[in-house]
């Protein structure tokens, strides 16, 4: 599990996050087929153009928004990987999921969530501040651009530890 | 790694990223300035980069239904979720706060990966409705079933306390203890059966301990609701149910009765008291006095068992309450007759030897014959009745139901050699002749009208 990093002003907005992002999804259950799947970064959009219009003075800051949305989110795909592997090891039935049909021309090689998560978290060991980048643009979806304001560093800063984040976090997943 | 290496490890990375890509090996190995373990490192790097493709760079797709786990501080309906307090394959239990009533309740979802299948959600249903019919302090309180944005929610009596695994996991339980705690099992168990709600997943993980020491069985989550189409949904879900706990009929997918959640209550018995799974640690381990209850509920057959938690919540009673203060008087009159009888069938053969010499030969030993083995049946059936009534209280109605057909028969033939030897010896006035008569009638009176008497008032209340 990602620390919660307390460190963070915004945290205490997590709940709200989280529940945005559930009510999103409780909308789509209803008209949805099971198994669908939906872009993380486009459900925290979503979330958050609702959540900006309901409490504009909380969430007036986009990118800070998007932090808290990614770390959510993180939290959510490793829990629901885990739940996954408990369930498979229960005996639970197995579903297809649509992944790779919904993904459009080239499907991207799966990735095994929890497997990341734990890289992650040794990485943050090595370098924080490559693996909350990691975080806001894998999970988050920010761009470089949103991720170089929410860390107060340059955009080009940003990239260079992006590609060796990235790099690292591809041998640790072989 | 030591930071200073990370830091030098960054900069031959980054420094080789700003080369063109052909010229990045080079720049690396005169850059590492003969650190080979560095180059090496700085080298798999910039492999790693190379090739990585879109790794990453994808965003992650996210099933609709795993965003339906709840989490600290959600609010769902008049729910505040404070946090999660269980979870496992079929369900995800969470502490909340019932706004509306300012109380304590234990919310119970399916984990995200089952929430939508119409399979798993009817089957958290039927848990509510087939636990709501069940009332009684060892059984959680179902407050209410709730569906909100989505969710199927049981909202149950929140429960302070661990589970018997967590206590097991602690060391021994004492043997008082675990009786009592055994007691409370089949007192829930009997309500719940009475309801005609089957358990069917009893084990020390749906067993909570309340602080303050009462027993609460939880989880009735595959229970097989009697004249409910059950056993459909549950079947096509697999084999549902622990297979340790598991009775051999519930194991081979047939029907299984209240007497399936007997065998896992014994299971469960053995394990606190033997500090073991029963199949795998010798019952020899187990104290004498609930060795035989932990045989009886682990009988492979049904018929084997006790026919209900309350027999079984008889023998566990019987076992708390030991030289039998509760014991009642037709109880200690029926012991008496039991070994009073044994003793009368033994001293027989004194006489029974003398005929044997005034009738003389085939004759007089086959009366001899048929008395001893009439004798060494009845007599020491009889004793073991005695020994187990004192001692084993808990297997005795399965012991009696058992030897009552040879006790019978036994009785029979002595009293038949008797009388045979009697009219055999056929001096009317011979002392042995009288004795054996009068024995012979008499046993047969004592057998036929007082021993049923005394029986039946010495078991009349658990032989219903």
């Amino acid at each position: 599990m990602p620390s919660n990093n307390d460190s963070r002003p915004q945290f205490h907005l997590m709940p709200l996050v989280y529940d945005e992002l559930r009510r999103i999804a409780a909308r789509y259950v209803s008209r949805e087929r099971p198994g669908q799947t939906l872009q993380a970064t486009a459900l925290v959009n979503e979330a958050y153009v609702r959540l900006a219009s309901e409490r504009p003075r909380e969430f007036q800051n986009r990118t800070h928004f998007l932090a808290i949305a990614a770390l959510s989110m993180r939290q959510i795909l490793v829990q629901r990987a885990r739940a996954r592997g408990a369930a498979k090891r229960g005996g639970a039935p197995q579903r297809v999921t649509l992944d790779d049909a919904s993904a459009g021309s080239t499907p991207p090689a799966s990735i095994d969530v929890a497997a990341l998560d734990e890289a992650l978290t040794r990485l943050a060991e090595l370098d924080p501040e490559q693996a909350r980048i990691v975080e806001l643009r894998y999970f988050g979806g920010l761009t470089v651009e949103e991720t170089a304001e929410v860390e107060g560093i340059s955009p080009a800063t940003v990239k260079r530890q992006w590609a060796m984040a990235r790099a690292w976090l591809k041998r640790a997943l072989e | 790694m030591s930071s200073g290496d990370w830091t030098r490890l960054k900069a031959l990375f980054q420094g080789a990223l700003d080369q063109p890509a052909h010229a990045r090996e080079r720049w690396l190995r005169d850059a590492a300035a003969g650190n080979v373990e560095l180059l090496q490192e700085a080298q798999a790097l910039i492999d790693a980069h190379e090739t990585a493709g879109t790794f990453l760079d994808e965003p992650p797709a996210i099933e609709v239904d795993d965003l339906l786990g709840l989490t600290a501080g959600s609010q769902i309906g008049a729910y505040r979720v404070i946090e999660e307090i269980g979870r496992g394959g079929m369900g995800v239990v969470y502490l909340a706060e019932d706004q509306r009533l300012g109380r304590r309740v234990a919310l119970k979802s399916l984990p995200p990966p089952l929430a939508r299948d119409p399979t798993f959600r009817e089957r958290l249903r039927r848990e509510a409705r087939a636990a709501a019919t069940i009332s009684h302090p060892a059984v959680a309180v179902v407050y209410s079933l709730e569906e909100i944005d989505g969710h199927l929610l049981i909202a149950s009596e929140y429960v302070r306390g661990h589970t018997l695994r967590a206590e097991l996991a602690r060391g021994p339980i004492d043997d008082r203890r675990a009786v009592a705690i055994a007691t409370d099992i089949a007192k829930a168990l009997a309500a719940a059966h009475a309801a005609g709600v089957v358990h069917r997943d009893l084990k020390p993980e749906n067993v909570l301990i309340t602080d303050e020491g009462a027993v609460k069985v939880v989880d009735f989550g595959i229970a097989h609701v009697e004249g409910l189409e059950a056993t459909r949904l549950t079947r096509d879900g697999g084999l549902v149910g622990t297979p340790a706990y598991m009775s051999p009929e519930q194991l081979a997918g047939r029907t299984v009765d209240a007497r399936s959640d007997i065998y896992s209550a014994g299971v469960v018995l053995a394990e606190m008291v033997g500090g073991g799974h029963p199949l795998s640690s010798p019952a020899a381990q187990l104290p004498t006095s609930l060795a035989p209850i932990v045989q009886r509920c682990l009988q492979h057959s049904p018929t084997g068992r006790f026919a209900s938690a309350t027999e079984l919540l008889r023998a566990l009673e019987d076992v708390a309450r030991p030289g039998g203060a509760r014991r009642s008087g037709a109880r200690w009159w029926w012991e008496f007759h039991q070994a009073m009888a044994a003793l009368t069938y033994w001293l027989m053969m004194i006489p029974v030897w003398n005929a044997r010499g005034a009738i003389g030969g085939a004759a007089g030993r086959a009366v001899f014959v048929a008395t001893l083995a009439a004798v060494i049946v009845a007599a020491n059936l009889r004793l073991h009745l005695w020994f187990t009534s004192r001692f084993y209280p808990g297997e005795l109605k399965w012991l009696r139901a058992r030897v009552a057909r040879w006790i019978h028969a036994a009785d029979w033939l002595f009293a038949l050699s008797l009388v045979t030897g009697g009219l055999l010896v056929g001096d009317e006035g011979s002392a042995v002749t009288i004795l054996l008569l009068a024995f012979g009638i008499g046993a047969a009176v004592a057998f036929l009208v007082i021993e049923p008497a005394t029986t039946r008032a010495a078991f009349r209340s658990s032989s219903k």
